[in-house]
């Protein structure tokens, strides 16, 4: 926290004084510090939208744009604004295949969200699970899953992604997997660095003497305590794991051509790029950029919110 | 939103000249020189070409990117000339002596690129080694293998024997480049590549080949036929269509094959290149796997049970997917006009074709009609593979396909995939319905008609690519009778009459020929091929 803030902040309880002492609950306090930054709010915002945009995407969406029998090859390649056979006006344009682009990019969103929020849940599921163990038990334990992370980290996760999938084929649920293959790692490594640090600490020296299990040492004291650390990956994660899959569908791997997620928009309309048809790679880029921005923005303040070192 | 709209159309104006320096940046230094030079060696030339050469041996892999290089260095007897006819090459003259016999006479004074005389031993010799290529991949054996003698009479006649009557000998020897006996005695496939064995009649000389890079030959100024504008040529493997695009706006290159339908329109607005363009040999179609009685993997009822039997051997089910298809419509919009709906295997004009066959009239409603009568009013559900880095547009026209299908009550699915994964499952009979493409080399619709429809027959060479395994026993008896009659109009006749039984008996579905386009800086001028090659003895100065 800088200084400024901090002033702020001083200045404010200065100013109740005399007033009753206001006590705020963690999560208040969360929240006025979080708010602090006016991007991180833009960002939330932002955040918050997209995610409502995805998670109701067939409710607004003017054309389901998964379903074939909707679309026609005749509305094909209309710019923004354009009329089609039928007379319904696509605000972005259509793609090569008569495909309301807005619809598109509402349902790509859904894909990208999805894929990016289920992945990082279970690969942080999995890396805590690992990271916990290795740091608690140390020894043969520790070195041999600490290895295995190793050998995950020294690949670039795209070249692991890209062999995963070309090995199980189509599908949305593969693109989980092989994203949860790639990230798991991440997590564990984080989860062992803080458990080692609290495994110091005397609450779990207390805990011990109390012969409390090793399961409740683990996962009711040791467990909460390693999250904020972990919160701040998992977000940056998001972000990487969103863009991870848009790369794999650009690339004409994971999602099926007839079901195109964002990454894959942008690889169709690149063949038009040249040609003036912009809109069919601008607006899906757009959306992705305008995900991963937001996420990122959320993340960075967090991550300064729930650092105890910037904590005064 | 339409505010947006305004202001990308103005600026993408001058996006493309931007993208293809980012693009070509790596070349870019090599442009500049080159434009220095240029002025030097006006007859020098590069054309970016869409495929990879995989060998400069004549006999290793018969492919057309391949034999079109090739062209230029190896010569065959008959050569097509753009429209496919045949025209005399290394022989001046041919005719058939009786049923089964052959004779052609030489072409005199030609010299193979080392000096030597060219004569009826190096022909002789080529027919030997054509079969015999260690590790071809695809070999040229097809169009030796009918020849079971050669008889040399002198030095400029030779006389071939054949096991059956075979009219179409002449057109499949356009095929089989002819290499000097003294050369290729001694030489691998690796003595070609490197250019030690490059030793030909063509107009052009071996110069280098770097694998994936680049083929470079230079010209042959004994050559037999005249010489040649161009004394050096350049081909380019520029395999992204979008990296060949920029090679040629940034003058990297000055002639491009295979211009992507997307970039044409743009092209064709810029004053500084030319277009040029011509229906091809080549059709794209759908094959209907009717191989076995119960239905394919990819064919089953919506909710995903095996079907008990297999709708594409119902006539009436095979109608309605053709009827469905607004062909049309993918020419328009999928194709951006560079296509001719088709109606069988070659384009009206090629030898052999019926004009009685028009393409499938596009009838939704009809075809919903013949479901219900076959017994499927709900439809069914089904898988439509296809390549997406083969023939132009291939994995668009899947989709496309599949979006007039589910109008008819289909529930179709789309798995597009690289055609070297691809050629191998559908050869392997594993998918329903298959988007393909088949060039007729020899430009006569009967050797189409007996290798994508005759019954599956390898040992006889019948169907040898029919992966649908569609079988007509009438249909077989009228090509095979069609194809061993040497009298060519009476042959014509009959090869139409069996494309008409195929035809109508929708064997396949035909979807559309492919049209090639080429483009070339405004100073020169192509002279467009229907059997897509891309030649320098095409390519002229525009006037």
């Amino acid at each position: 926290m800088n200084a400024a803030a901090w002033l702020k902040r001083a200045t404010k309880s200065a100013l109740s004084f005399g007033e009753a002492p206001r006590i705020e609950s963690p999560l208040q306090r969360f929240w006025s510090d979080f708010s602090e930054s006016r991007l991180a709010l833009i960002g939330l915002m932002l955040l918050t939208m997209i995610i409502l945009i995805a998670i109701f995407a067939p409710l607004i969406s003017p054309q389901n744009p998964y379903d074939l029998s909707q679309l026609d090859i005749m509305d094909s390649k209309l710019a923004p604004g354009e009329k089609s056979g039928a007379g319904h006006t696509h605000l972005l344009g259509t793609d090569d295949q008569g495909r309301d682009m807005l619809s598109a990019i509402f349902y790509g969103l859904r894909i990208s969200l999805g894929v990016g929020i289920a992945s990082t849940v279970f690969a942080l599921a999995i890396g805590l699970f690992f990271g916990m163990i290795a740091a608690y038990f140390s020894g043969w334990v520790d070195t041999l899953i600490m290895r295995v992370v190793d050998i995950q980290l020294s690949f670039p996760a795209i070249l692991i992604a890209l062999i995963l999938l070309a090995v199980l084929g189509q599908g949305a649920d593969k693109i989980i997997v092989a994203l949860i293959t790639v990230q798991w790692a991440y997590y564990a490594r984080t989860v062992r660095a803080s458990a080692l640090v609290e495994k110091q600490k005397e609450y779990i020296e207390a805990a011990k003497v109390l012969a409390l299990s090793k399961t409740r040492i683990l996962f009711c004291h040791m467990l909460p305590n390693c999250l904020p650390p972990l919160i701040v990956v998992a977000t940056v994660q998001v972000a990487h794991a969103i863009a991870l899959e848009s790369t794999l569908s650009f690339l004409g791997l994971g999602l099926p051509i007839t079901e195109p997620s964002l990454g894959l928009l942008i690889s169709n309309g690149f063949t038009y790029l040249m040609s003036g048809k912009y809109w069919i790679s601008f607006y899906p880029g757009l959306a992705l950029l305008l995900t991963i921005m937001s996420i990122n923005l959320v993340a960075d303040q967090l991550r300064d919110v729930l650092n105890p070192r910037l904590k005064k | 939103m339409i505010y947006v709209h305004r202001i990308f159309t103005a600026l993408l104006a001058t996006v493309p000249m931007s993208l293809t320096y980012a693009v070509t940046s790596g070349a870019a230094a090599q442009t500049s020189t080159q434009a220095a030079t240029k002025s030097a060696h006006a007859r020098d030339i590069s054309i970016g070409l869409q495929a990879a050469i995989t060998s400069m041996d004549p006999h290793y892999h018969n492919v057309g990117p391949n034999n079109s290089t090739l062209r230029h260095i190896f010569q065959p007897l008959v050569a097509p000339d753009e429209n496919q006819k045949l025209t005399p090459a290394l022989a001046t003259s041919w005719r058939a002596i009786d049923d089964t016999t052959w004779e052609f006479k030489l072409r005199k004074n030609v010299r193979w690129h080392d000096g030597s005389a060219f004569t009826a031993d190096d022909v002789a010799f080529t027919l030997k080694r054509v079969p015999n290529v260690p590790n071809s991949p695809s070999s040229f054996a097809t169009f030796t293998k009918p020849i079971i003698d050669v008889k040399i009479i002198d030095l400029h006649t030779i006389i071939f024997k054949t096991a059956f009557p075979h009219p179409l000998l002449p057109s499949d020897l356009t095929a089989v480049a002819i290499i000097s006996k003294a050369v290729g005695e001694k030489a691998t496939t690796d003595d070609y590549n490197s250019g030690k064995a490059a030793i030909g009649t063509g107009p052009y000389k071996f110069v280098e080949y770097v694998a994936n890079q680049r083929v470079v030959v230079k010209a042959n100024y004994d050559y037999w036929g005249g010489e040649e504008p161009w004394d050096k040529v350049t081909f380019k493997m520029l395999t992204s269509p979008a990296a060949r695009v920029a090679a040629l706006l940034s003058g990297n290159v000055e002639m491009i094959e295979t211009v992507p339908t997307a970039d044409i329109s743009q092209l064709e607005k810029n004053t500084k290149f030319a277009l040029s363009n011509k229906v091809s040999n080549r059709v794209i179609y759908a094959h209907l796997n009717q191989h076995q009685d119960k239905a394919p993997v990819f064919l089953t009822d919506k909710a995903g049970k095996a079907l008990e039997k297999n709708p594409l051997k119902d006539l009436r089910v095979r109608k309605a997917l053709s009827m469905a298809i607004n062909r049309d419509a993918i020419v328009s919009r999928v194709m951006e006009g560079r296509a001719v709906a088709a109606s069988q295997l070659l384009a009206d004009n090629f030898f052999g074709t019926s004009r009685k066959l028009k393409p499938a009239k596009f009838d939704p409603e009809g075809a919903k009609k013949l479901l219900a009568e076959a017994g499927y009013p709900n439809g069914f559900a089904m898988t439509i593979h296809g390549p997406n880095n083969r023939y132009i547009n291939d994995a668009a026209i899947a989709q496309t396909i599949a979006q007039f299908y589910s109008r008819i009550g289909i529930e179709v699915k789309v798995d597009t995939m690289p055609s070297s994964v691809y050629f191998t499952r559908a050869s392997k009979l594993e998918f329903s319905y298959m988007v393909l493409g088949w060039g007729t080399e020899s430009g006569e619709q009967g050797s189409a008609l007996r290798s994508l429809l005759a019954t599956y027959d390898t040992a006889k060479g019948m169907g040898v690519t029919n992966r649908g395994r569609y079988s007509n026993p009438a249909f077989d008896k009228a090509l095979g009778e069609a194809l061993v009659t040497m009298d060519d109009k009476k042959r014509e006749s009959m090869i139409q009459r069996a494309a008409e039984m195929a035809m109508e008996d929708v064997g396949l579905i035909p979807l559309h020929y492919e049209v090639s386009t080429w483009a070339t800086t405004k100073a020169l001028k192509y002279i467009p091929r229907t059997d897509q090659y891309t030649l320098a003895m095409n390519l002229k100065l525009a006037k």
